[in-house]
């Protein structure tokens, strides 16, 4: 099959690009314009915009805990229903279903799940299996694990810790580690209530500064493309930027992704001891190339937070709105979902929507800030376009500030700032950067090679409405959104990496279980042919 | 391995075509039983969404009451694994747990002290209202009560850990007093209990005094699944539809209703004409006993009120072949290979042929888009 996307205006900063021309498909490639052959199908695209799919790095949709808050929240779910069409499960809201229509009408075609617990790995896999069109991945969650903390407190080095993490992503099929508030739900265990960098783990004598430093060093040694993803401590508390930019100076200049940022801008300032920090913060991001963040946008109206940071989650259920929260103290990690209302004439959550967009505005490289809304906890994924407007535009800010408590806007900077984002950089941030980051060579640009995930938006003025429902979207060259509706369905991989290791750790590991926990250590195995789909997953080359 | 068709033995596509004719003309038909693993769940509920109907599982009853105190109040809960490494004090409620989890002893070591319990010292294990000989097996202190008196067991027990006042002239209360007292010294301690066996009121105090406990302590709950792969197939259920089963497709989209979509509710108000009943893990039958014609996909000795329109023989998820489930040794599903392999039919074999031989042009699913 040969598809020719004819007059749009490309905007592929990956190759430079940015003007009329066309997009070339044979089969699932993009490839060099053909000459003397007819293609089989021609869509005339002029007055268009042209991007290679968007990349979400950062995006709770599947897992134990998304479907604890599922089964939790039934009543949020009529909001949700949105019957985009007339495919098997696309009139349910908030279900796997949904989750790849909603992605998809919006031009996204690969989607990372941050956030899994190694031992719920087969779990994770299988809702991402039933996400129909786009390609995912997972981030498999260490950190707060007996034996990662045991190898480091008995100085069993580098090495042991790198067979172990890499034996551990192998195994849960992830596309890289994630480190969620480093030692803090071992600690909680042992009944504490805080943790900062610098705090110690009991019974391991061991900081969360010295955990995060021994896995960034893991993945780095593994040659895993996607450098360690941070969750780091103290989120959303006043004051916290000091953490954030502590933890960027404990990088000390190795790559380091530190998620939703934006939780950690916080500073002390104010009667309320509470304000916006981010140009503080946004300027250490900026003199630290070796950091990337995300920023966990939050936008004004109910959702639910979900967070394996269970400490965090457990000091927050006070503000569980409705109330009722899952607490769950799971095997290393665990987590906590707690329903949350941003309301825009609530002082802290206009701050926290403020500094967001500030970090947006004041990273100055569109490489190294990534577009997440931490997909539930700032507000779910289909806000979306609403954010693209708003870092787009200084008047959309500037109509939304209007309706902010005046003392909360006091506590930013985001009325001085006028920068707006161009198509150049929104498709810098969503396509190019994320490829980069995550090592996906094949997708982020349109270049020939590429993998053909195309979207195609009309160029509307009412940038919301035009990034919420794409004109055409192409994933692996199969056209699956036709004017924001899903065509029918096909189903993606998980991209996973499967870096070499020293296998002994297999078998220490299968001692560890039968002797700790008596069973076996392969009861947590995820097997592709338990995921019901064919081709379950896609590799991803790790190098050093 | 029977497949039947009105009492007569049928090609498998003859089974499969007539299931098909009896559910694409009912004007509600229901999925039922629902006992299969996760493929056999998917494959059933993408069938009821097709037919428009509605699907609930045999032990919805139980897993709900859980289900219900969470969504109105809340859950605290924790793994097998941690109750064995690390629970200094456990607190059983209920009765026949240890049917409802036949491993559950040895799979917590509660007769050796928990690995990662800082004091390394002998459990304390309580056990309000076991069956008989429960408490002494699991080498627990008994605190004897029927089902019915557990709320307000727990509840004097809630009080007591708050240090509100009590009756001290009850000798039940001076027990509890005492009980309360070791778990507020507890380092990280678990309560244990089913659905199965205990109600709603019961669940909402444990959760109440849970909370309490961790103001000052940490504690937390490890809930036992009730069988047939009920909390697998909830978990599938929320990822397909967004609600557990007791979840119905009639206006289009998935609408979720405890007392509208309860199976034998339905059969029995007349409002579902026609049932499709899968019961993998055992000779479970329907319990309704209004005569709706029902197609039934069971395990071989299962045996009927009134004869099925169409029989069709299956086998066992993770006896007869690979399956994902719940494994409530782990807390999570878990893929687990065939103990006795055979070629026994699977449940979502059996549906999606079912699903596969319907109109073409049925198109119920549609209208609402």
């Amino acid at each position: 099959m040969l598809i020719r996307l004819s007059g749009g205006r490309v905007i592929d900063p990956a190759n430079g690009r940015d003007g009329i021309g066309d997009i070339w498909i044979r089969d699932d490639r993009i490839v060099e314009p053909v000459a003397g052959e007819s293609p089989d199908m021609v869509y005339d695209i002029t007055g268009k915009i042209v991007m290679a799919g968007a990349i979400d790095i950062h995006s709770h949709i599947a897992g134990g805990n998304v479907n604890t808050a599922r089964l939790l929240l039934p009543e949020n779910h009529r909001a949700h229903t949105a019957r985009p069409a007339a495919t098997p499960l696309s009139t349910a809201g908030w279900s796997t279903f949904e989750t790849g229509c909603r992605y998809a009408a919006m031009g996204y075609t690969t989607v990372i799940e941050p956030a899994v617990p190694p031992h719920l790995a087969l779990h994770s896999h299988l809702e991402l299996a039933d996400i129909p069109i786009i390609d995912k991945g997972t981030l498999s969650v260490l950190g707060n694990d007996d034996f990662l903390l045991g190898l480091i407190r008995d100085n069993a080095g580098p090495a042991a810790i790198a067979d172990y993490v890499g034996a551990t992503v192998g195994a849960t099929k992830g596309i890289g580690i994630k480190c969620i508030n480093a030692g803090a739900a071992m600690a909680f265990k042992h009944n504490v209530r805080s943790f900062a960098l610098d705090d110690i783990v009991p019974e391991y004598n061991l900081s969360s500064r010295t955990i995060v430093e021994a896995l960034q060093q893991a993945v780095l040694d593994l040659g895993i493309p996607h450098p360690l993803h941070l969750h780091t401590n103290n989120l959303g508390i006043g004051g916290n930027v000091e953490t954030a930019i502590a933890t960027i100076a404990a990088a000390r200049g190795k790559p380091l992704h530190l998620a939703h940022l934006q939780f950690y801008s916080y500073g002390k300032e104010g009667k309320r001891g509470f304000s916006s920090a981010a140009a503080e913060l946004a300027e250490a991001v900026n003199a630290n190339p070796n950091v990337t963040v995300d920023v966990g946008q939050v936008m004004f109206r109910q959702t639910v937070t979900i967070s394996m940071d269970v400490l965090r989650q457990f000091n927050a259920m006070g503000t569980a709105s409705p109330k009722k929260s899952v607490i769950y103290d799971g095997d290393a990690n665990g987590g906590g979902i707690v329903p949350f209302n941003y309301r825009s004439n609530n002082f802290y959550n206009a701050v926290q929507w403020a500094s967001g967009l500030e970090l947006f505005l004041l990273i100055t490289d569109p490489m190294r800030v990534f577009f997440s809304t931490d997909h539930p906890n700032g507000a779910p994924y289909t806000t979306y376009p609403d954010l693209f407007a708003l870092i787009m535009s200084r008047e959309a800010r500037a109509s939304w500030l209007a309706d902010l408590p005046a003392a909360a806007v006091e506590m930013t900077t985001l009325p001085s700032l006028t920068r707006e984002y161009s198509f150049y950089d929104i498709a810098t941030m969503t396509r190019v950067a994320p490829a980069k980051l995550l090592g996906l060579r094949d997708r982020g640009h349109l270049g020939p090679g590429a993998l053909a995930d195309v979207a195609i938006y009309h160029d509307d003025p009412d940038r919301a409405a035009m990034f919420r429902f794409a004109h055409l979207v192409f994933k692996d060259g199969d056209l699956v959104i036709r004017d924001g509706r899903v065509t029918h369905y096909r189903f993606g991989r998980a991209l996973k990496v499967s870096p070499t290791y020293d296998s002994a750790i297999d078998r220490r590991l299968s001692r560890y279980y039968d002797e700790l926990y008596g069973i076996s250590h392969e009861m947590f195995k995820v097997p592709a042919s338990a995921l019901g789909r064919e081709n379950p997953f896609g590799e991803v080359a790790c190098g050093r | 391995m029977k497949v039947l068709v009105d009492g007569a033995a049928a090609p498998l596509e003859a089974a499969a075509a007539a299931a098909a004719r009896l559910l694409e003309q009912a004007h509600m038909p229901l999925i039922a039983g629902l006992g299969t693993d996760v493929e056999g769940t998917r494959a059933a509920i993408a069938l009821a969404e097709r037919l428009r109907g509605a699907y609930d599982h045999m032990h919805s009853e139980f897993l709900l009451r859980d289900i219900d105190v969470m969504r109105q109040a809340g859950q605290f809960v924790t793994t097998p694994n941690e109750a064995r490494v690390r629970a200094d004090c456990v607190v059983l409620i209920g009765a026949n747990l240890t049917a409802a989890w036949p491993d559950m002893l040895a799979r917590l070591d509660l007769a050796n002290p928990a690995r990662f319990d800082d004091e390394h010292k002998p459990r304390k294990i309580f056990w309000l209202g076991p069956s008989r000989g429960e408490a002494a097996a699991a080498g627990a202190k008994e605190i004897a009560a029927a089902s019915s008196e557990l709320p307000g067991l727990l509840s004097a027990l809630r009080a007591g850990v708050a240090g509100h006042k009590r009756r001290p002239d009850a000798a039940i209360d001076r027990m509890l007093a005492d009980v309360a007292a070791e778990l507020k010294a507890a380092r990280f301690g678990v309560v244990i209990w089913s659905g199965e066996s205990v109600g709603r009121l019961t669940i909402e105090m444990i959760y109440g005094l849970l909370l309490d406990l961790n103001k000052t302590t940490r504690f937390s709950g490890l809930p036992v699944s009730p069988g047939a792969n009920v909390m697998g197939v909830a978990q599938t259920s929320g990822w397909m539809t967004g609600f557990p089963m007791r979840t119905g497709f009639g206006r289009g989209y998935p609408e979720h209703d405890t007392w509208r979509f309860e199976a034998n509710r339905m059969v029995e108000a007349g409002e579902a004409d026609a049932a499709l009943w899968i019961s993998a893990y055992g000779n479970e039958a329907p319990r309704w006993k209004r005569q709706v014609p029902f197609i039934a996909i069971t395990t071989p000795d299962t045996r009927f009120a009134y004869p099925p329109k169409v029989r069709i023989d299956v086998g066992t998820p993770g006896i007869d072949h690979n399956a994902v489930v719940y494994a409530q040794n782990l807390g999570t599903l878990a893929a687990i290979d065939a103990e006795n392999a055979s070629d026994a039919l699977q449940v979502a074999a059996v549906v999606r042929l079912i699903d596969q031989s319907l109109n073409e042009n049925l198109t119920k699913g549609e209208g609402a888009c």
